[in-house]
């Protein structure tokens, strides 16, 4: 026993002792100049490496691509500090000839790297010509496959020679949440080859340097410039925190409680109920929406993607009746607890969107008919979101709002009535027959669906699949969730499922431009069954008329108003054959806390950026922090 | 001796054999991996940017090549032993270029550091007390630890793990909850650093201990508890010989070889990971790697871990072969 | 038998106590049958409600009742730990017991191949396992790889007592009196084998039920199969720790520990009960 006595009183020593030493989660830098972030990506693998240009080598949200990096031009997910478009590295918007095979880059002068050397148009073309010589950088093949030549034609001018018409090239050095960066050629000429060099510590055009990082890839911290006044930011200010500390922020449990003890200002993302608890237990956490739903909606479109290959799935018949025996609501409520803003047409519920699409085409909504093979039924309820609002209402109060603009902003407009009867019609119309409550197939079979989820990195993804699949359960259809984890993106691209829960739709945000996504649908890309789809025709559907009304916008300039025409041309297309069935908005439950800073982006006082910090674009809040102490 | 010696060499045999047909397994396991490490490489390439799709099928025949996957099976295995002769696993694919022993080598220390200190302490405590229950059987005291330890041994892990985070982390603040040392700080054999250090695996350690204490306990107890009926331990009862030293060196001692056993299996055990103890406390280490290499099918890197864990298990598993007859002086070799 | 068993109940409290527990277990996990919610479904009662009547163990953020998606959870972990632990002890107690009495060659040979089955870390298998079957990944096969994989150590246990067994005089006997190598090992080993098998079997079930929670936990699972990992799983999901919602994650815990409070006390009596010497030395007493 007396071992045990001196085994106990050695741990308290050991325990006493190292509760004495200083608190806090940072050593030697001031708090009140530090802004400490969640980096979603993690654990970094492989901390020391910083040549962004090789794919996957290292981190990319850890700071590097938000505060080291600069290319020619930002779009802004929300308004802008100055308008969507933003021209940085370049000094103008860029300037095509009337063919689309020439694009002309003027340059911002007096733009300085961090070691003092000056960026030039030098740089441009080197980091062009390496990518074209070299085979694996990150953005080596879209380089190749469009660029025929580039040539400085001065210091400060840069010519692309295209292989082919491209209205849209200029979006490959475009950042909505990144784009192609600018390598330093002085640095890069003495590295040997691109791919195996570390670039560490990198030589920065943003307006920080790196200060220290963890080998073991926990956190990364950076520190402002002397001379950040040259970079291509200075022209709004000086960037408030003098360091920024990127951290592998662990579970979102955890993530919650170190807000709770103000040791992480801006946590990227964590569950509704997570985002609650901050709500109700710190009065410094705030997230987009100062009140519910608090999320900031991204510009990404969570849909119920069916493979359209499939036997199964080939008629619109039967995908407009899953449609319609979802109940919107229902899945708001199981995914986000009703902080979601629903879309039913397949475009993002956010930035510029709900203006230029969701707002124009609801009366055409409105008088949308279905043929249901014995009647002709209007299946959209305009008034989806205000019953979401109401139903949040008897339990939120006061912070639900009730003025509908407020609330078609917050929770969307309308969706498809749930309407068992008219997808039971379109059901038998494509050859289905209900025996004994159970759906069999025009072949015998039992109607199964097995709906893909991503799992534990998309948790409101699949908590929205497990209520799709007991809606269709409910309704006879033999329907379950699969976890696919890791082995999502290859059965995706492999074409190796029924349905998922995911995307296919993503937009510039701020921009109306659609091509960002809608290029990729066109039929010249949708692979035939077995072989890999590329990104992002996921359903791998197609259609003449999609096809006839790509070929126009690739046809049409950027922001002619014609392209946006079109866009609403797109979006009656895909209510009318539902190649997917899109739910709502990626909506990102980044939460902010005042302890330290304010000035943070939020929806109603200042829209000026989208606040999920691994974006890039997120490099325009720093200059709008300001300590609080 | 000469039975020992041939016992010796047969022994060696079989571990190299195990090794070989281990390691082996392990290569076929992780290569029938279905996660294909160039699609993850061009989904994190392409997630959110817009990449043209001729563009991509460009990259996926540029990284193919690049990662030297294009071969066929039978030339990767030989390309595998081959580079494992030469004393490495070649390239990480989800981190590419970089060696999958360098990536392993950052990693293993703060496992091993971790792991070997919580298990010796949770060894140590563990067969002390299930003892001390074992021969005392009339102790109240002890037979409501054994209660206790059986309470709290089949409480999942992460449970206890997050309980004692929000307890010392939240309600209590006085323990840091995340990382292995406060950022910003150098490793560096200095007192702050070194102070950091150990305050940071207080938390990992001690769930590690709380978990791991009840296996030791109840095996020691059980043992003790069937060794203290055997004669000889009666006739030292008998014979009047000093209770302590019928407990240490009658009983513990022949009790001891089969925990010497566990401990050297769980030591060896160590080196794939203490997964959730490095998810839930952000603490460094082989089980975070593996996990993410697992998701990105790099299965150089799962192949690089599962093998230098196949080699420290059986290592560990020779060495009780070769120690037990030392230890237990019943059991000869034959 | 029943005498026996009826004698045990009354004298032996440890042993009382321990069927009382289990039996309560058992009757909680008896109740999945006449649950009245299908167990999947979501939303069926109000979400977030704290222990009260009728959710005596309050409601889950997903809206279900923690009580009756309970007894669903600790049927299929009970079904799950019991399957991987009579399946392992089969494998652990056959090749034990025949390395250790036959020794030389075969001992070898059976040793290698129970070596590599210690070696080969669990989890890439278990994960590997996971993405290859995918879609008809359930607990019954997990259940079936967990028992291939989780037999090793223990016959290296079992082996070592046999290989001291075989030294023993009455294995000597035995042989000379004509028994066959089965009969051996099945009326004279098995017995002083058993003790250590039942308390192997109660740290196989911690370790099964252990690795599945952590499985869950790390989303490697089948989430349409309540069980006590994927209960942790989903709160997890909802981050009920923090957000108060802690009956979601206790209760499951609390069924788990009491399960194997009853385990232990029943394996500790009967232990005592089948170990010969032991009931010799309460006699004495």
């Amino acid at each position: 026993m007396r071992v045990l006595r001196s085994v106990a009183a050695a741990a308290v020593t050991v325990l006493a002792a190292a509760c004495a030493f200083a608190q806090g989660s940072i050593s030697d830098l001031p708090r009140n100049e530090t802004l400490i972030v969640e980096n979603p990506e993690g654990t970094i693998k492989n901390a020391g490496w910083f040549n962004i240009w090789a794919i996957n080598a290292g981190g990319q949200s850890t700071g590097l691509h938000q505060l080291a990096m600069d290319t020619f031009w930002y779009i802004d997910p929300e308004r802008g500090l100055d308008g969507v478009w933003d021209n940085s590295l370049a000094a103008d918007k860029p300037i095509y000839n009337s063919a689309f095979t020439r694009m002309t880059v003027k340059l911002r002068k007096g733009i300085y790297w961090s070691d003092g050397t000056e960026f030039s148009a030098d740089d441009v073309v080197y980091t062009i010509q390496t990518h074209l010589k070299t085979n694996g950088l990150r953005w080596s093949a879209p380089i190749q496959v469009n660029v025929d030549s580039v040539s400085a034609t001065d210091r400060y001018t840069v010519v692309f020679k295209l292989k082919k018409p491209n209205s849209r090239f200029h979006a490959l050095f475009t950042v909505r949440w990144n784009a192609m960066w600018i390598m330093p050629r002085h640095v890069f000429e003495k590295a040997g080859d691109p791919l195996k060099f570390d670039f560490a510590p990198p030589v920065t055009l943003g307006p920080y340097v790196l200060h220290a990082y963890d080998p073991n890839g926990k956190w990364f911290i950076w520190q402002l410039r002397s001379d950040w006044q040259r970079t291509a930011i200075a022209r709004y200010g000086k960037p408030g925190p003098k360091y920024v500390a990127y951290i592998d922020g662990g579970p979102p449990d955890k993530r919650v409680i170190a807000q709770l003890n103000h040791q992480l200002d801006i946590v990227h993302d964590t569950s509704p109920e997570g985002m609650f608890t901050l709500a109700k237990q710190s009065k410094t956490s705030h997230g987009w929406f100062k009140g519910f739903p608090y999320a900031h909606p991204d510009p990404t479109l969570p849909a119920v993607i069916f493979n359209d290959q499939l036997d199964l799935f080939k008629s619109r018949d039967v995908r407009w009746a899953l449609a319609l025996l979802i109940d919107i609501k229902a899945v708001s409520m199981a995914s986000y607890r009703g902080a979601a803003t629903i879309s039913a047409i397949g475009i993002p519920p956010t930035g510029s969107h709900p203006d230029v699409y969701h707002a124009p085409l609801e009366s055409w909504l409105k008088d949308f008919e279905l043929d249901t093979g014995k009647r002709r039924v209007k299946p959209y309820d305009p008034s989806v979101g205000k019953q979401i609002a109401d139903m949040l209402r008897a339990s939120m109060g006061e912070q639900i709002p009730a003025d509908p603009n407020q609330i078609a902003k917050a929770f969307g407009r309308g969706w498809w009535k749930p309407d068992p009867q008219a997808a039971q019609e379109l059901l038998e119309k494509a050859g289905f027959a209900k025996r004994a409550d159970k759906w069999y197939t025009p072949d015998g079979k039992p109607f199964a669906i097995k709906i893909l989820v991503e799992g534990e990195s998309r948790p409101v993804m699949t908590r929205a699949g497990s209520m799709i699949a007991q809606q269709w359960r409910q309704a006879g259809i033999d329907a379950s969730t699969v976890v696919a984890q890791g082995s999502l993106s290859d059965r995706r691209n492999a074409g190796d499922f029924e349905a998922i829960i995911g995307w296919s739709v993503e937009t510039w945000g701020g921009h109306p431009d659609l091509s960002f996504f809608l290029d990729s649908w066109h039929s010249q890309f949708v692979a035939p069954p077995g072989r890999p789809q590329p990104p992002r025709n996921w359903q791998r559907w197609s259609h003449p008329e999609l096809d006839k009304i790509i070929e126009q916008i690739r046809r049409t300039g950027f922001d002619d108003p014609k392209a946006l025409e079109l866009g609403r041309e797109y979006v009656k297309l895909a209510v009318r054959e539902m190649p997917t069935i899109p739910l709502m908005s990626y909506n990102v439950f980044t939460t902010m806390d005042d302890t330290y800073w304010t000035g943070y982006p939020d929806a109603e006082a200042q829209p000026y950026t989208n606040p999920v910090p691994n974006w890039a674009n997120t490099r325009y809040m720093m200059v709008r922090l300001r300590a609080r102490q | 001796m000469k039975g020992y010696s041939v016992y010796l060499l047969g022994r060696l045999g079989q571990f190299v054999l195990v090794v070989f047909i281990g390691i082996n397994i392990a290569f076929i396991v992780t290569h029938a991996t279905p996660i294909d490490p160039v699609e993850q490489s061009i989904a994190a390439a392409t997630q959110f940017g817009s990449t043209s799709p001729e563009a991509i099928a460009l990259m996926r025949q540029s990284l193919s090549e690049l990662y030297g996957l294009s071969g066929t099976r039978w030339e990767q295995y030989s390309v595998f032993w081959k580079r494992v002769a030469a004393g490495d696993f070649g390239p990480s694919l989800s981190a590419f270029p970089t060696p999958v022993s360098a990536l392993i080598g950052r990693a293993l220390p703060w496992t091993v550091g971790l792991l070997a200190v919580s298990t010796l302490i949770a060894w140590v405590l563990g067969n002390l007390l299930g003892g001390l229950a074992g021969y005392y059987r009339d102790s109240k005291l002890l037979r409501f630890a054994g209660v206790l330890a059986m309470a709290f041994h089949p409480i999942p892990y992460y449970i206890v793990a997050f309980v004692l985070l929000i307890v010392f982390g939240y309600v209590w603040p006085v323990l840091p909850i995340s990382g292995g040392y406060m950022m910003n700080m150098k490793p560096a054999f200095e007192l702050p650093f070194i102070a950091s250090l150990v305050q940071h695996s207080i938390l990992p350690a001690l769930s590690l201990i709380l978990v791991g204490l009840g296996t030791w306990f109840m095996g020691m107890r059980s043992l003790v508890s069937n060794i203290v009926t055997e004669d000889y331990v009666t006739y030292a009862e008998l014979a009047g010989v000093d209770q302590r030293r019928i407990l240490v060196s009658y009983v513990m001692r022949n009790a001891l070889a089969p925990q010497v056993t566990g401990l050297a299996m769980s030591i060896g055990g160590m080196f794939t990971g203490a997964i959730i103890t490095e998810q839930v406390f952000g603490y460094p280490g082989i089980g975070t790697l593996l996990v993410s290499a697992v998701h990105a099918g790099d299965y150089s890197l799962v192949l690089g871990i599962t093998s230098v864990s196949i080699v420290a298990v059986s290592v560990a598993v020779l060495l009780v072969d070769l120690l037990y007859p030392l230890l237990d002086p019943r059991v000869r070799t034959r | 038998m029943l005498r026996i068993l009826r004698d045990l109940f009354r004298h032996n409290r440890e042993f009382a106590v321990g069927v009382v527990l289990l039996t309560a277990v058992l009757v909680v996990a008896a109740m999945s049958f006449v649950s009245p919610y299908p167990p999947n479904d979501s939303f069926v009662v109000p979400p977030d409600l704290p222990p009260s009547w009728p959710h005596i163990l309050g409601t889950t953020s997903r809206g279900q009742d923690v009580f009756w998606q309970l007894t669903c959870a600790i049927r299929n972990t009970l079904l799950f730990g019991f399957t991987v632990a009579i399946l392992s002890r089969i494998f652990a107690l056959a090749i034990g017991l025949v390395s250790g009495y036959a020794g030389g060659l075969i001992d070898r040979a059976l040793m290698s191949i129970n070596d590599t089955f210690i070696v080969i870390p669990l989890f890439p298998v278990l994960v590997l396992f996971y993405f290859v079957l995918r879609d008809s990944m359930s607990w019954v096969l997990l259940a079936l790889v967990m028992a291939c994989l989780g037999w090793a150590y223990d016959a290296r246990l079992i082996r070592s007592v046999a290989m001291s067994l075989r030294t023993r005089e009455f294995t000597e006997t035995s042989i000379f009196s004509g028994m066959s190598t089965r009969q051996i090992l099945l009326q004279e080993h098995l017995p002083y084998v058993l003790p250590i098998v039942f308390s192997t079997t109660m740290n196989n079930i911690n370790w099964s039920i252990g690795l599945e929670v952590t499985l869950s936990v790390l989303g490697f699972t089948d989430i349409n199969t309540p069980t006590i990992g994927v209960m942790i799983y989903w709160a997890n999901q909802h981050t009920a720790m923090v957000a108060g919602i802690w009956w979601w994650i206790a209760f499951p815990v609390a069924l788990v520990v009491i399960t194997f409070i009853g385990l232990f006390l029943l394996a500790v009596s009967m232990n005592e009960y089948i170990d010969p010497r032991s009931r010799l030395s309460r006699v004495a007493a």
